[in-house]
């Protein structure tokens, strides 16, 4: 019974949520101060200015269309043995047109045995999602996805 | 401590065994606000009110840890897997940009 609350909380504040859009997320549309960092900002802080490579071994999975910017859905697999001598140390995820593109960094472990992470996001409009990853060895990998993203009611 | 917030860990599979790679999932509800949208009855700005920081245990040992923005969406959602050594808690504890602390715990219960 409790978890049947639970989960009809999680749906009625969804809901909510859902037909809320992220005004003001856009770095052209968001007022200054607080978090924000533009994306080339962010990959120099995350990487030191150290090469990226696009790699294949990095599956990011996000949708083509986004009927609503305020919960899109963002998975990233990474290959990887995940041992101690090679794993993923991190996942980052980025935007490239938020005001702030920083979404979240995401610190792994061999415990995790996966590189894999999965979370939502906001878009306050089409852009691409990127996942930035950082390996036991140093290098880093990327892979980035666009994301339209449909603002208003139905159809 | 008593959690101030719901949240919920889920295990997928619900059945596993030693050895197995599961879905450790964790939701929260959390208005993840970015500071840059106003109270339409009030006109004010809502503050930037998100969570900042998690960590994911297991028996004390941490896992995975995150470092979130305002970014994410509204009742965040975080998945992550997790090898199963054997019987044990998963703990999640995050805190947020005010400060506010919280810790949700489930037990490990592999079959076999």
């Amino acid at each position: 019974m409790k978890r049947r609350n639970f989960l009809k909380g999680i749906c009625a504040a969804s809901a909510v949520a859902a037909t809320m859009t992220p005004s003001g997320l856009l770095a052209k549309d968001a007022p200054k101060g607080g978090n924000v960092l533009s994306y080339d900002a962010a990959v120099k802080a995350i990487t030191g200015g150290k090469a990226v490579a696009d790699s294949a071994k990095v599956s990011l999975t996000v949708p083509e269309i986004a009927e609503n910017g305020a919960v899109v859905p963002v998975k990233v697999n990474v290959e990887s043995p995940m041992t101690e001598a090679d794993h993923v140390k991190a996942i980052h995820v980025l935007t490239t047109k938020n005001g702030n593109s920083r979404c979240a960094d995401v610190m792994l472990t061999p415990m995790n045995a996966k590189g894999y992470f999965a979370t939502r996001v906001k878009l306050g409009g089409t852009q691409d999602i990127v996942a930035l990853v950082e390996m036991s060895d140093g290098n880093f990998l990327r892979a980035a996805k666009p994301v339209k993203v449909t603002i208003g009611g139905c159809g | 401590m008593a959690e101030a917030r719901k949240s919920m860990i889920k295990f997928k599979p619900k059945k596993f065994k030693v050895g197995d790679t599961i879905k450790v999932d964790f939701i929260v509800i959390h208005p993840m606000d970015t500071g840059l949208k106003k109270n339409k009855k009030t006109g004010e700005i809502k503050p930037a009110h998100y969570i900042d920081n998690i960590t994911f245990s297991l028996d004390g040992k941490p896992f995975t840890t995150m470092k979130v923005w305002e970014t994410v969406s509204t009742n965040p959602y975080f998945s992550v897997n997790l090898k199963v050594p054997g019987k044990g808690k998963v703990t999640v504890d995050y805190t947020d940009n005010t400060g506010e602390k919280n810790s949700k715990s489930k037990k490990l219960k592999p079959k076999g």
